[in-house]
């Protein structure tokens, strides 16, 4: 079987400073693949590398088959890879409705001209979204800050509406930046449903960066353990968390 | 025997054997006009809207689909969930068919429910979504004679495949096959049904032992919500009703499920628990009922909020709520204000009240209920400023409503006069005794708990400690069993204090104790994390979790405060002079609340035996090991110290 995104000896530097060192990965379908390692160890310049913040300096990446390697981000968005952020990336100043509105705006058929008048099928390509967006706010349990600006929720709630954000864009691939840091062991347990409902409802594969191996244990299919720009292992979360070289790079030492 | 406060003569109306139960009534309003909106449900953001013909629609197929399944009359069906439509639905489904509803509590824990299912035979249970479907499908080999788990939210078990679980519309197309094969059928299964069916059977929230299920007739859900919505003047008046109490409880089964069918409300659905407050902005609901916590907690947010506001606006709310407070006293001492008063509280009323009102969602409230807890008679004047009128009335599962506030005639320290249908008795030992035309028809499978309720001459008694005054309104000062006694033979009422501590915004819960050997009384204190909280952070008080907060000198100080306060008002033996602020908040997980909230006093004194020993003796701190139990069963334990503190006159 194809694998939905495939990366291929990803080199990455900045500078003298490798970052990512030959790595190789794939996401099948409908698979949950995280991303481990201590800190520091390229996880997010990875995520970088896949939906092209970063431009790998070697190797390549197949999303369906389609090389997506030194594509821009928007366009990367728009062949459905989504994202979310390690440190979270709203529009602060508007409700979680409207930003999960303006998620759709990369799905929209008709251009500024015809939305400013506002008619017919513009009108109800409107309603169209709007349900998508309400499918959304059910799923995640956004209901009762529908209306409230982004700005003003607490962290927990802000994570899940980026995750909400990241749904709206209709992905056929998401990227999760640790999405539970920062969240007490009940938000962590919310997030966590919320992540395996949307894998087992929308079966969209997931790639997730974490640091809680308990997490990762809970509710990824597969686990790759990066080190100092290096893939040091990959299987399942148990062989993974058995491996002695991941015990030694990441487990063994402190954290944080 | 004191005097029998014996209300005039009054005849029961008769019942009407076409409109016996309400799913003759749902029939009635289906037949005569299908297109009026029946009720109202936020989903995806908007209200939509169900007939009388889609609730008889829904209820006539659900029913028939549970009948094609094996459903008898005189069956039971456990209903667990938010609510919902649904709810209501599958209620007058079981009911259509001669069965019972049996309501179970969102939150109860699986043992709980298992309970509930197993001790009222239920055949089938209708569940809300996943979390409630998990319970059962963990006890589920523990409850051989439940035959079906239907669920209405299907989020979350998309890949469930249990054989034992079904979607509500799958029944509903059972239904419908069924209704094809057996045209006229739910007809005579309506029609067979009479007014001493059982309708529902509510379990009391067990203040003391096990739940006992208190079984209510057709009879009484009709005739009872007839009478009690004529007597405050609301019956068919189209008036709009926001549902979330929970509808295991009773109270949310007469001004939900039978107010809606025999007097003619509109019920509306929130869309989620947390989303009440706005619902209800939305709706503006006419009649409500807000349980007694909730009223104090509506009055700390309020407290609190103005804490937060500009320096205008608390200069506004704070010259002209002393207007409205003092008009409300006159109307309570049954004074009628002069004119000066009344244009000075019209023009506090558009200034401020209004749109505090509107922005609490209660605009355009008319009828205005609480009950289930002591209600401080400060917070009865507090709304009373702002043109509410909360009627406590007084009632339980069992007895139905016995006295109710009338128009006008509202003072905070009573439960109203006796309602026309009942009489009311005092003991020697000051019980409250009722006979009623509208009561239960006993506990369910427990004819001797049933026996136990009633004395010789047929009286109920009600176990609740109270007196009649000279105007004829009820007073209920406590729980028979919860008179606390002192050493030298004095009593005292924990809840009195208790109520009135609780009005505090930095005071969630307290439980105050004292015994017969002790001689004097000690308060066990929940410190309200929001409030005192927002109070730290504005004082620059750094604190890490609930338990660092309740111990900083400075919280302990204004619960001092506060105490000292209610202190003023007690008999000099009934003060309490000394105090902890706990290290956890009571917990209906931890059984310390009960479902509806109300601390379980023996349960809990028990639970913190040690503490309150302690309380009584010499030390300056305790070290207290608490084991809690988390929503999913797991347990944790937490240890720490809390100081002991004294209050000296």
């Amino acid at each position: 079987m194809a694998h939905v995104l495939e990366a291929k000896q990803i080199e990455l530097h900045f500078g003298g400073l490798q970052v990512l060192a030959g790595i190789d990965f794939h996401v099948d379908e409908g698979e949950i693949v995280a991303v481990i390692g201590p800190n520091g160890a390229g996880k997010t310049s990875f995520m970088n590398c896949i939906n092209g913040f970063y431009r790998p300096q070697g190797g390549q990446i197949l999303f369906k088959g389609k090389d997506i390697t030194r594509l821009p981000p928007y366009k990367i968005a728009a062949y459905g890879i989504s994202r979310t952020f390690q440190n979270i990336e709203l529009y602060t100043g508007l409700s979680t409705l409207d930003n999960l509105m303006a998620a759709r705006h990369i799905l929209l058929k008709r251009g500024a001209f015809w939305n400013f008048i506002y008619f017919g099928p513009t009108r109800r390509e409107e309603v169209k979204h709007r349900e998508v967006v309400e499918d959304i706010i059910d799923l995640l349990e956004l209901e009762s800050i529908r209306k409230s600006i982004v700005g003003q929720l607490p962290y927990g709630q802000r994570k899940r509406v980026e995750l909400g954000r990241a749904l709206a864009t209709e992905p056929q691939l998401l990227l999760l930046d640790e999405p539970m840091t920062g969240m007490n062991v009940e938000e962590k347990e919310d997030m966590a449903r919320f992540i395996l409902d949307i894998a087992e409802l929308k079966k969209i594969p997931m790639v997730l960066v974490e640091h809680d191996m308990e997490v990762v244990s809970d509710i990824s299919d597969r686990a790759v353990v990066l080190d100092f720009g290096r893939k040091i292992a990959e299987g399942s979360p148990d062989e993974v968390k058995k491996n002695p070289d991941v015990i030694r790079a990441y487990l063994g030492a402190e954290e944080e | 025997m004191t005097a029998d406060h014996l209300a005039d003569k009054y005849q029961p109306p008769p019942l009407d054997p076409d409109v016996d139960t309400l799913p003759k009534w749902l029939r009635k309003h289906y037949q005569e006009h299908p297109d009026q909106v029946a009720m109202r449900d936020k989903d995806r953001g908007i209200w939509q809207r169900y007939t009388w013909r889609e609730y008889y629609e829904k209820v006539k197929f659900f029913c028939l689909g549970l009948v094609s399944m094996g459903l008898e009359r005189g069956d039971k069906i456990s209903i667990l969930g938010e609510n919902k439509p649904e709810w209501y639905w599958a209620e007058l489904a079981v009911q259509s068919a001669g069965g019972a509803a049996v309501g179970i509590f969102a939150d109860c824990i699986p043992s709980e429910v298992k309970y509930y299912v197993e001790h009222s035979d239920s055949t089938f249970v209708v569940v809300h979504d996943q979390e409630q479907a998990d319970k059962l499908l963990e006890i589920k080999d523990e409850l051989p004679q439940v035959r079906r788990v239907i669920y209405w939210d299907e989020k979350g078990l998309w890949s469930y495949n249990d054989p034992i679980l079904m979607s509500f519309d799958e029944v509903l197309e059972l239904g419908r096959r069924y209704d094809r094969d057996h045209p006229g059928l739910f007809d005579e299964l309506v029609d067979a049904g009479k007014g001493e069916d059982i309708a529902v059977i509510c379990y009391t929230s067990g203040t003391t032992g096990l739940p006992k299920g208190a079984m209510l007739s057709q009879a009484y859900e009709v005739l009872s919500l007839t009478e009690w919505s004529k007597l405050d003047n609301w019956h068919r008046k189209g008036y709009e009703y926001l549902s979330f109490i929970p509808p295991a409880w009773s109270t949310e089964q007469a001004l939900g499920i039978s107010a809606s069918l025999v007097a003619g409300t509109v019920v509306n659905f929130p869309e989620e628990p947390e989303t009440v407050q706005e619902n209800i902005r939305e709706i503006g609901p006419e009649v409500l009922f807000y349980g007694a916590k909730l009223w104090e907690s509506v009055n700390r947010i309020v407290q609190a909020k103005m804490i937060d506001s500009t320096y205008l606006r608390r200069l506004i709310y704070r010259t002209f709520l002393p207007v409205g407070l003092k008009v409300a006293d006159m109307y309570i001492e049954g004074k009628r204000p002069a004119l000066g008063w009344k244009l000075l509280y019209t023009l506090a009323y558009q200034a401020v009240f209004r749109s505090l009102r509107d922005r609490l969602g209660l605009s355009r409230v008319k009828v205005i209920y609480s009950a289930g807890g002591a209600l401080s008679p400060e917070i009865i004047r507090y709304f009373k400023a702002l043109g509410i009128e909360i009627k406590l009335f007084y009632g339980s599962t069992e007895m139905g409503i016995i006295s109710n506030p009338r128009d006008g005639e509202i003072r905070p320290e009573t439960s109203g006069r006796i309602v026309p249908w009942a009489r009311v008795k005092i003991s020697e030992e000051g019980e409250i005794l009722v006979k009623s035309h509208f009561m239960y028809s006993g506990y369910y499978k427990n004819p001797e708990a049933t026996r136990k309720k009633l004395d010789q001459e047929g009286w109920y008694c009600s176990d609740d400690f109270g007196h009649v005054d000279e105007h004829g309104h009820l007073i209920v000062i406590d729980r028979m069993e919860d008179l606390k006694p002192l050493a030298g033979g004095k009593k005292f009422s924990p809840q009195y204090a208790e109520v009135r501590l609780r009005f505090s915004p930095y005071i969630k819960d307290v439980l105050v104790v004292g015994g017969e050997n002790r001689t004097f009384v000690s308060a066990l204190v929940n410190i309200d994390i929001e409030n005192m909280g927002r109070y730290a952070e504005a004082n620059r008080i750094p604190y890490t979790t609930f338990t660092d907060l309740s111990q900083k000198p400075e919280v302990i100080e204004i619960i001092k405060q506060e105490i000292v306060k209610i202190n003023q008002t007690l008999p000099e033996h009934a003060r309490i002079r000394r105090f902890v602020n706990l290290h956890k908040e009571f917990d209906a997980d931890e059984a310390e609340l009960t479902r509806t909230r109300k601390l379980r006093r023996s349960f809990v004194e028990q639970k913190y035996g040690d503490l309150i020993n302690a309380l009584y003796g010499e030390r300056d701190q305790i070290a207290v090991e608490a084991p809690i139990t988390y929503q999913d069963g797991r347990t944790g334990v937490i240890k720490t110290e809390i100081k002991v503190n004294r209050i000296d006159e």
